[in-house]
């Protein structure tokens, strides 16, 4: 059942064999150390283990590891050019669009998508960007400021 | 007032940049290496059995299998404020999904695999799924051995009951309150149980080295109260504190879950049958649901006496609380909120049971609110309708009755300064309470619903909290404290209010996320406290660091000492303007002296606080006497709602709520808790429904059938309001309220559906399905 | 929770090769969004001895839209049939539907096919898809066959796909004359969720309707009742409100943990209601925008 994939995961080319049965998120998590997407549910109900592939957010929990072979995932890690903090997150810091913090790297995930597509989304299309990702802590709303606020500074 | 550089600014988060880049770390993050095993727990099926035999034979067989333990292994009782706990099942099951065995392997699937494979065999006896069930005559006994259980000793079960303790008020004479009144009415609230659902799920890692050494990695509210329980239930095996290690990372929400010990001390334990090697157990979304702790339903039965000018003359109330197959903690929510189910009202004559009854249902226990959130439903819904009898403005009558500083409470201590009454006033104001509003749509009814809510900390008389505060050779310094940052940013006050003592801004203070070896001893971070306790901590460790400064400069340079002052990580002196010594030139290396020699050396500062006036001594009987809440945090919401009258569904146009802070500290931190807390609350009376099927098994254990709220479901708007006035005892004058918010969530829907509507609805949630419903019955009935 | 049960995994490069694959093994699943198996393999409902995964089929992977005939492969997504220019603008209907379904990173992966495939009542598609008259393509080792999507649906998570066969695509067509349509999901709230009931209505030039339910049988289905009451009528409010009265005897709902059957009958009412005047009214070129929320 062991498998071998090719894949490059922010920016780097990787090599893995793994088991059929392991999930994108186990294997980010546990096989190559990297954490920022959780594991909240497992079921794909809560975001918390949003991650991107080509570009596009998917629930790393509903995807085989075995999936990605000849793809590119993008976890929050690599979406910070040199490490450095994006203007988008500089937003969320000021709006302390965050508590707890263990949602923040999918919610970051999912807002990315949106401006990536739509670089001055009204209320409702940040709401919809948002809707996969369940925050227990701010209610949303200083997320959502956070989002116009920086929507509204970009040219 | 004073115009302070740090209190009550918008200061940026000192977790701020580990949190948005992903590096914050939580337990499951954190990483032990190849020697890492991995527990799986077999679960009992039955809500209330006999365990007759564990076979474990093929799970045994396993190839990755390393140990299978059970009660057996582990008889040891433990809890919070009564022993009344396993660490697995003994002789019984008491609900469906409690722990009976574990299966330790060297990895994950193996031990999901074992574990599927244990076969218990039980022999059912009745289960007891309600508390009218519980509480009949000839009730099967839950916990037959109650009377031998240890407990607080303001805890008082009831021997040969399912009643694991009750807490009773008689403050003068409810009779002749009655008597006195023109109205009397009673009614029945029922509130059913609800969970925390934070995203991060519980999760441990249990150590047991080969000197001996127990750490335990935890996702907790609590760390030295982790320790202290984990120290007491595994005595037996020859640990004591000074053996037991624990460590809380960032922790992913708790609301209370993950306060006290649930399913951590499975880590402790079973680190112990593996000694050399770590242990970790990761809860799962579903364990989260049913086996940690649950917020307790309850049945209101609530009589008030009024008379016909809206004066309250008498309150009676009797609640009956589903707790749960384990009180431990749960107990204390039900005193907690026996003392103070009168609400924020002046009401002379009060009597109040309060009786916390076993159930073979999952452990109830502390849930932001500890108690409030569950009673203020039915008091604020039965104060509206009594208020609607009298043709009093609801308002009105709640303004009316206020309680004001210096007022009696219900157990004869005095009510703390507060300004609920501008807190109503206000509310009132934002909401436009006093103007009607029509839906522009016919099909749709707008309605506005109040409500006032209050919460005191609900703590032993000697929590603690203890700080130490160090500087670094750059004057920057780190406060080691043991509160946990749980989302509320309390690290970020902390900082705030040394940097407003001794002048070195936030951004250079650390503080960490705790070890139990490392920090001084903090009682819990709950009940809302740590601002007020732990912020007097850190006021008193800042103020000794400077004075230690100033007896270093006086002694070291002949300074005047009553001439110094601190500005901008400066020492300076009014004698000498001059002059300015800054910090980081000393607080690591002292003063170089002509002679060669130095004075001072490295500055630690000590602070603790303690409330020394808490008291929980009272009459059993009556209650009086005592101090057992130290203040109140006092505030009123509103809440304006438009309600499609064929569909039943709600829409929150706009929430309000005004609380009381004492002093703001940090606005945003205060906002962030109201959009949270709001809409948690709100989420409780309008989605949340916990279903459990007749066999006591919870029957939607996960997001997709229980439903939090998601962006798409708040409100149209949300108003925080904060008032100011000053707790006398409070860091510059603060005090807490991060449970607050969710308070009066429940009631002001209630009510603003009954505004709408002229609908009662009694139980919560009150999903569309019941507005319809009640609705189509108000229709039959004309 | 790991997932317990070993499986192989095979990505075949050819419809061929998966038709291989698919019948060398008894118990294989097919794998393409992954949003429903996953969770199957996570719970050991599915127990497969191999996962065929198809997303290297690339021919599946296309809408196209030709001689009025919207041809949705096997492997597109929600969010996909979204974004295409051709679905907005001549179905914007199945937009509307599609938005429903899930959220953005579940739409991602998830596709249309792989709905019907699981053929849980609740799903989102089917009444779109009854609605339209469409076409399920599948291949077997028989060769191919179109399956009209009347006769898709045989009960709760199972089709008329046979076991040797794959499901390439759908075909779509469009009807003759101008249509418009409104597809209403009854959730417990505005955030995602299973439905509790749903209903498409689509409104055809010439007082020609269709009407189909979801969630409230053990399998979606179009109401011919209701159609044949309003066949040939012009829209307007005693129209629809005859229309209501035929629900109860059209639907067949259950009481479950996510609502009564008296409360889906309730909102089933409404719902044909708001959709038959929403859907007539941007017939007409008014009415709500599409993805209005009307619930």
């Amino acid at each position: 059942m062991n498998q071998h994939i090719d894949f490059i995961l922010n920016g780097e080319k990787r090599s893995v064999e793994l088991r059929s049965n392991l999930t994108l998120l186990e294997m980010l998590r546990d096989k190559l150390g990297v954490k920022s997407p959780k594991c909240g549910c497992d079921r794909g109900d809560c975001g918390s283990c949003t991650v991107m592939i080509d570009g596009r957010t998917v629930r790393s929990c509903l995807v085989l590891a075995v999936e990605v072979d000849g793809h590119e995932v993008k976890t929050l890690e690599g979406l910070m050019p040199g490490g450095e903090l994006t203007a988008l997150q500089k937003s969320f810091l000021v709006h302390n669009s965050f508590q707890c913090g263990f949602c923040t790297p999918g919610v970051i995930l999912s807002v990315s998508e949106l401006l990536e597509k739509n670089p001055r989304p009204d209320r409702d299309e940040i709401k919809e960007a948002l809707s996969g990702n369940l925050c227990r802590c701010t209610g949303y709303i200083p997320i959502i400021e956070a989002v116009e606020a920086h929507a509204g500074q970009e040219k | 007032m004073a115009d302070y550089q740090y209190i009550g600014r918008p200061v940026v988060r000192v977790d701020g940049e580990a949190k948005i880049s992903g590096a914050a770390q939580f337990v499951d993050d954190l990483e032990f290496g190849p020697n890492l095993l991995y527990a799986a727990i077999v679960e009992s099926t039955r809500a209330h059995a006999r365990i007759d035999a564990i076979d474990t034979a093929a799970a045994a067989a396993i190839p990755e299998v390393v140990k299978i333990v059970s009660g057996r292994d582990f008889p040891f009782k433990f809890g919070l404020y009564m022993h009344d706990r396993f660490v697995f099942a003994q002789d019984r099951v008491r609900f469906v999904g409690e722990q009976v065995a574990a299966v330790i392997a060297r990895d994950p699937a193996a031990a999901l695999r074992a574990a599927g494979l244990v076969k218990v065999h039980y022999s059912e006896l009745p289960p007891v799924l309600n508390t009218a069930d519980a509480l009949a005559a000839e009730a099967p006994l839950i916990h037959p051995d109650l009377a031998e259980y240890q407990h607080v000793p303001w805890f008082f079960p009831k021997a040969g009951t399912n009643i694991a303790h009750f807490r009773k008020i008689r403050k003068g004479d409810v009779e002749k309150g009655f008597v006195e009144a023109d109205l009397v009415f009673e009614d029945t609230y029922t509130v059913p149980r609800y969970a925390h659902c934070a995203i991060e799920p519980h999760g441990a890692v249990g150590l047991f080295d080969h000197a001996g050494r127990l750490t335990v990695w935890t996702a907790s509210q609590s760390p030295f109260t982790q320790r202290h329980l984990f120290s007491e239930a595994l005595a037996p095996l020859g640990l004591s504190h000074k053996d037991v290690r624990v460590i809380t990372p960032f922790v992913g929400g708790g609301f209370g879950g993950k306060a006290g010990v649930s399913m951590e001390i499975l880590a402790a334990a079973l680190a112990t049958s593996v000694k050399g090697r770590p242990v970790k157990i990761l809860w799962s979304r579903a364990q989260e649901f049913y086996n940690t702790y649950q917020r307790q339903g309850v049945k209101a039965t609530i009589k008030l006496g009024v008379k016909n000018d809206g004066t309250i003359t008498a309150l009676e109330e009797t609640l009956h609380w589903d707790a749960g197959a384990y009180v431990e903690y749960g107990a204390n929510v039900v005193n907690a909120a026996g003392l103070s189910a009168t609400g924020p009202y002046r009401v002379a004559n009060v009597k109040i049971d309060s009786v916390c009854v076993y159930t073979n249902l999952p452990p109830g226990g502390p849930y932001r609110g500890f108690g409030y959130s569950e009673f203020i439903f039915g008091l604020e819904s039965h104060i509206n309708e009594v208020a609607k009898k009298l043709n009093i403005d609801p308002v009105a009558f709640r303004r009316k009755n206020a309680i004001r500083p210096g007022d009696a409470l219900a157990y004869g201590a005095a009510m703390n300064p507060s300004g609920l009454v501008e807190c109503i006033d206000r509310v009132a104001a934002e909401i436009e309470w006093d103007k009607k509003s029509k839906s522009k749509d016919p099909g749709k009814a707008i309605g506005k619903g109040f409500a006032l809510f209050w919460k005191a900390p609900a703590m032993p008389p000697n929590a603690a909290s203890t700080v130490f505060l160090k500087f670094n050779e750059d004057g920057s310094l780190n406060i080691l404290a043991s509160a946990m940052e749980i989302g509320q940013g309390y690290q970020t006050v902390m900082a705030q209010i040394a940097a407003e003592i001794l002048t070195v801004p936030p951004r250079k203070i650390r503080v960490e996320t705790p070890d139990t070896d490392r920090n001084p001893y903090e009682w819990q971070t709950v009940a809302s406290h740590i601002t007020w306790g732990c912020g007097r901590a850190v006021e008193r460790a800042a103020l000794d660091a400077r004075e230690q400064i100033f007896d270093i400069i006086a002694s070291a340079l002949g300074k005047e000492r009553e001439a110094l002052y601190l500005e901008s990580e400066q020492v300076k002196s009014k004698r000498d303007p001059g002059w300015a010594l800054p910090l980081k030139d000393f607080v690591i290396s002292g003063i170089g002296q002509k002679d060669g020699t130095y004075r001072g050396g490295p500055i630690v500062g000590r602070g603790m606080f303690m409330p020394e006036f808490a008291s929980a001594t009272s009459d059993p009987e009556t209650g009086q006497g005592g101090h057992p809440n130290v203040h109140y945090t006092v505030g009123a919401s509103g809440i304006t709602i438009e309600i499609d009258k064929q569909t039943g569904k709600i829409k929150v146009l706009k929430a309000v709520l005004a609380v009381d802070v004492g002093k703001a500290l940090n606005p945003d931190l205060l906002k962030g808790q109201v959009t949270g807390g709001l809409l948690q609350g709100l989420a409780t009376v309008l989605y949340e429904d916990m279903r459990f099927d007749e066999k006591g098994k919870l029957l939607n254990p996960n997001f997709s059938d229980y439903k939090i709220p998601t962006a798409m479901d708040i409100p149209d708007e949300v108003m925080p309001i904060f008032i100011e006035v000053a707790q006398p005892d409070g860091p510059f004058g603060a005090r807490g309220m991060g449970e607050h918010t969710m308070i009066p969530a429940a009631p002001i829907i209630a009510n603003a559906v009954e505004d709408a509507l002229g609908i009662r609805i009694k139980s919560m949630p009150i999903t569309a399905e019941k507005i319809i419903e009640a609705l189509s019955a108000k229709k039959q009935q004309e | 929770m790991p997932i317990i049960n070993e499986f192989a995994y095979i990505k075949p490069a050819t419809m061929a090769q998966a038709l291989k694959w698919l019948a060398r093994y008894k118990k294989p699943a097919i794998l393409a969004g992954g949003t429903d198996l996953l969770n199957s393999l996570k719970d050991g409902l599915a127990k497969p001895e191999a996962l065929i995964d198809i997303k290297g089929l690339e021919a599946l992977h296309k809408i196209s839209f030709s001689r009025n005939r919207l041809h949705i492969g096997a492997l597109v997504t929600f969010s996909e049939l979204i974004e295409a220019e051709v679905v907005r603008r001549h179905f914007p209907v199945i937009v509307e539907t599609a938005r429903t379904v899930g959220s953005p990173g579940i739409r991602n992966r998830a596709t249309m096919v792989g709905n019907i495939c699981s053929a849980v009542p609740c799903l989102d598609s089917g009444p779109l898809l009854l609605a339209y008259d469409a076409i399920v393509a599948t291949i077997g080792k028989a060769g191919k066959r179109e399956i009209p999507i009347a006769k898709w649906f045989l009960g709760p998570r199972k089709t008329a796909l046979q076991p040797s066969e794959i499901v390439s695509g759908l075909t779509i067509p469009l009807p003759e004359g101008k249509h418009a349509g409104c597809f209403i999901k009854l959730g417990r709230y505005a955030g995602e969720d299973l439905a509790q009931a749903s209903v498409l209505v689509m409104v055809l030039e010439g007082n020609r309707y269709r009407v189909a339910f979801g969630s409230v049988a053990p399998v979606p289905f179009r109401a011919s009742r209701i159609e044949k009451l309003l066949n040939g009528k012009e829209p307007g409010a005693r129209l629809f409100a005859d229309a209501q009265t035929l629900v109860a005897a059209s639907i067949s709902p259950i009481t479950d943990l996510r609502a009564t059957k008296e409360y889906r009958l309730h909102m089933c009412r409404i719902m044909l209601e708001r959709s038959l005047r929403a859907a007539s009214e941007r017939l007409a070129g008014g009415g709500p925008r599409y993805g209005e929320r009307l619930l």
